[in-house]
């Protein structure tokens, strides 16, 4: 049973690291299975409509491809659907409420632009309804860089100590439920294999932890496959090129042999340490990131590098 | 005489902080008296440069044989905020009620632009003591350069919006009671969204704070008018990857539509063409020769498609950016940047202080 197999994803890492790529090849993965997949931007990035040669994504989910749709989410659309959803108050949310009095609420209730976010996909899991079905089979969250997508998971607990009681409170504590259960939620880290990467994904993975989330798998991210001499004889090729003129290409072998063994390196820490399962994406020497590249990391979540 | 700030901004993962400390070394180097602060550093780069146990004071840091000196601090935003609290309080014991509220425990450091309200602060605190000639920050990498900008217009909205009026001023009538009794919608909103309680303690934060609030007011003014200060500069930090390119070009668009100084681009981890090409390798040597040969050509080819991407890709951003944008190319260093010596060994690539106008 692949591990990308639940009805949530939330996609997670240090800035840099690759999430959008990640949840946009997790989103052509999961649609090309048949099913009906959401792919979700947090904090109102707009970056994954362009990855389809579409218009930037918006709060109406719009389609990318077959079975696939995309929406990106900014805290104050989202707390608006959820007050006119819970309270019914749809004629007093005009502008001048939201400027004047829900913007700076939501900056004096700390975590609450956080907790509106999977708060949303809570809602769209839960009640959204297409001729009696479900209509997303999937959902995938494209996290925040910033906090790492951590503050956006402890949110709802965060909201659920604070608030004590109300809708806020029960819709955090649902929130909660829904992101911890390991069958229904998985949490998909993404890494470079790099030295800092490396350690800054581990140190994350024990913030994680601690928090009472586990990691469901890895991908690493611009991984390149090159062959390298064979490191007996290499001493005496890298004498006899320097010797004649050809220092660069040794600086040039020596350069791929650190990579290769970052690589290596950042492979068995992160899948030793971690303990999920560990996909790899190919660096991709393109210009432009679309629907070629997408698809062609799409089908590297097939194979597993290490399960 | 105020000192002159330079803002590294640009999104995660692209080299900001390792930029912001070349940087600052880098002038200390040539003669500037510099500090440099850091938001988020690796723990790594922390103890290199020695701040990884100071709070929100400059560490000197020392380089051998520099002309000038260099400082470093690491932003610790609830210090800051209690340290603004202490100075616009009307009384230490004002201060203390306020710094013991519950909800500025909890809250304080989460507040809605606090983050970069304090970095701001920090920034002019730093330019303002008449120690340094340049201040160099490491931005925290929000996506959206608005942040930093907005944050002191964004916690005075906070701090002065109709909401946070209603509920010190409904309050401070006859405490947290007085609350129960108001007809008005707003509040009834407000209170079935977190609780009455809850509304209680930022009430009776707001009720306390409101006090000292015309002491922010006029600092955040201050602030704002230092990052819009005609000498202060927006360096952009990125790297030569496609998804790096469109984020540098997002934060672009953010400074031209706020007038802010765009200095230019500093692309990290930049790739070059192999030196010497396929023909050079010699037709025979020790070891399996053809098996080497086949290697070592598969990796120029591979080395020079990779210098070639990131080339395209540098061109692409350079022609979206405005015409003739200054552009700093940092050779991939093939090692992690840690130690002063390889923060000191980017000199020549980066930009010299007069180069930023």
């Amino acid at each position: 049973m692949s591990p990308l197999n639940k009805k949530v994803l939330i996609v997670t890492g240090k800035g840099g690291t690759g999430k959008t790529t990640a949840a946009a090849a997790l989103g052509v993965w999961s649609a090309n299975q048949g099913l009906n997949t959401l792919l979700v931007e947090c904090n109102g990035a707009r970056s994954i409509g362009s990855l389809f040669d579409q218009p930037p994504n918006t709060y109406t989910p719009q389609r990318l491809r077959d079975s696939l749709f995309g929406m990106s989410i900014t805290s104050d659309e989202a707390i608006e659907d959820f007050v006119i959803k819970q309270i019914k108050v749809r004629a007093l949310y005009s502008m001048v409420f939201r400027n004047r009095v829900m913007g700076p609420f939501m900056d004096a209730v700390p975590g609450l632009h956080d907790a509106v976010h999977l708060g949303k996909v809570y809602d769209l899991v839960e009640n959204e309804v297409t001729n009696g079905r479900p209509t997303w089979d999937r959902i995938i969250v494209d996290a925040p860089a910033t906090g790492h997508g951590l503050h956006m998971l402890n949110a709802s607990r965060s909201m659920m100590d604070l608030t004590r009681t109300g809708p806020i409170h029960e819709n955090a504590k649902l929130v909660h439920t829904m992101t911890s259960d390991r069958a229904q939620t998985g949490l998909i880290m993404t890494c470079l294999p790099e030295e800092m990467p490396v350690s800054e994904t581990l140190e994350l993975n024990e913030q994680l932890s601690s928090a009472g989330y586990s990691v469901s798998a890895i991908v690493l991210n611009e991984m390149v496959n090159a062959a390298l001499p064979d490191s007996s004889t290499w001493p005496d090729v890298s004498a006899a090129l320097i010797a004649d003129g050809c220092s660069d290409l040794v600086d040039l072998v020596e350069r791929h042999c650190t990579r290769g063994a970052q690589q290596a390196d950042a492979q068995s820490k992160l899948h030793t340490t971690i303990q999920a399962p560990l996909f790899e994406f190919p660096m991709l020497l393109s210009t432009e990131l679309g629907l070629p590249e997408i698809n062609r990391l799409a089908e590297q979540l097939n194979k597993p590098v290490a399960p | 005489m105020t000192a002159q700030v330079i803002m590294c901004c640009g999104s995660g993962g692209v080299g900001k902080t390792t930029t912001s400390a070349a940087l600052a070394l880098a002038w200390a180097n040539a003669g500037d008296r510099v500090c440099v602060l850091t938001v988020d550093p690796a723990k790594r780069l922390a103890d290199s440069l020695s701040i990884g146990e100071i709070g929100g004071q400059p560490t000197p840091i020392s380089i051998p044989d520099a002309l000038g000196t260099c400082h470093a601090v690491m932003l610790d935003v609830k210090e800051t905020f209690e340290g603004l609290i202490h100075r616009f309080s009307e009384s230490t014991e004002a201060a203390e009620k306020i710094l013991a509220n519950r909800y500025f425990q909890f809250a304080c450091t989460k507040l809605g632009g606090v983050h970069e309200y304090m970095a701001a602060e920090k920034v002019r605190e730093l330019a303002t003591c008449g120690l340094y000639d340049v201040i160099v920050v490491d931005t925290p990498p929000t996506r959206n350069a608005l942040d930093f900008l907005q944050a002191p217009e964004r916690m005075a909205n906070m701090m002065d919006g109709t909401v946070m009026r209603w509920l010190s001023a409904s309050g401070s009538r006859g405490g947290w009671r007085a609350l129960e009794l108001g007809s008005e919608a707003i509040g009834r909103v407000l209170r079935t969204l977190v609780g009455q309680s809850t509304i209680g303690e930022i009430a009776q934060f707001f009720d306390l704070f409101r006090h000292l609030w015309s002491g922010f007011q006029s600092r955040s003014l201050e602030v704002q008018t230092l990052l819009r200060a005609s000498d202060t500069r927006f360096l952009l930090v990125t790297t030569p990857s496609p998804a790096a390119r469109s984020e540098a070009l997002f934060f672009l668009e953010q400074l031209k539509t706020h007038q802010m100084c765009f200095a230019g681009f500093l692309v990290n981890r930049v790739e070059s063409q192999p030196q010497s090409a396929a023909s050079a390798i010699p037709q025979t040597g020790p070891g399996e020769w053809d098996t080497l040969r086949t290697q070592l050509t598969e990796l120029i080819a591979l080395q020079s498609k990779i210098a070639d991407a990131h080339r395209r890709n540098i061109r692409d951003l350079a022609a979206a950016g405005p015409t003739n944008a200054p552009t700093w190319l940092i050779p991939h260093q093939g090692r992690p940047i840690n130690q002063m010596h390889d923060l000191l060994s980017l000199s020549g690539w980066l930009p010299a202080r007069q180069d930023l106008g």
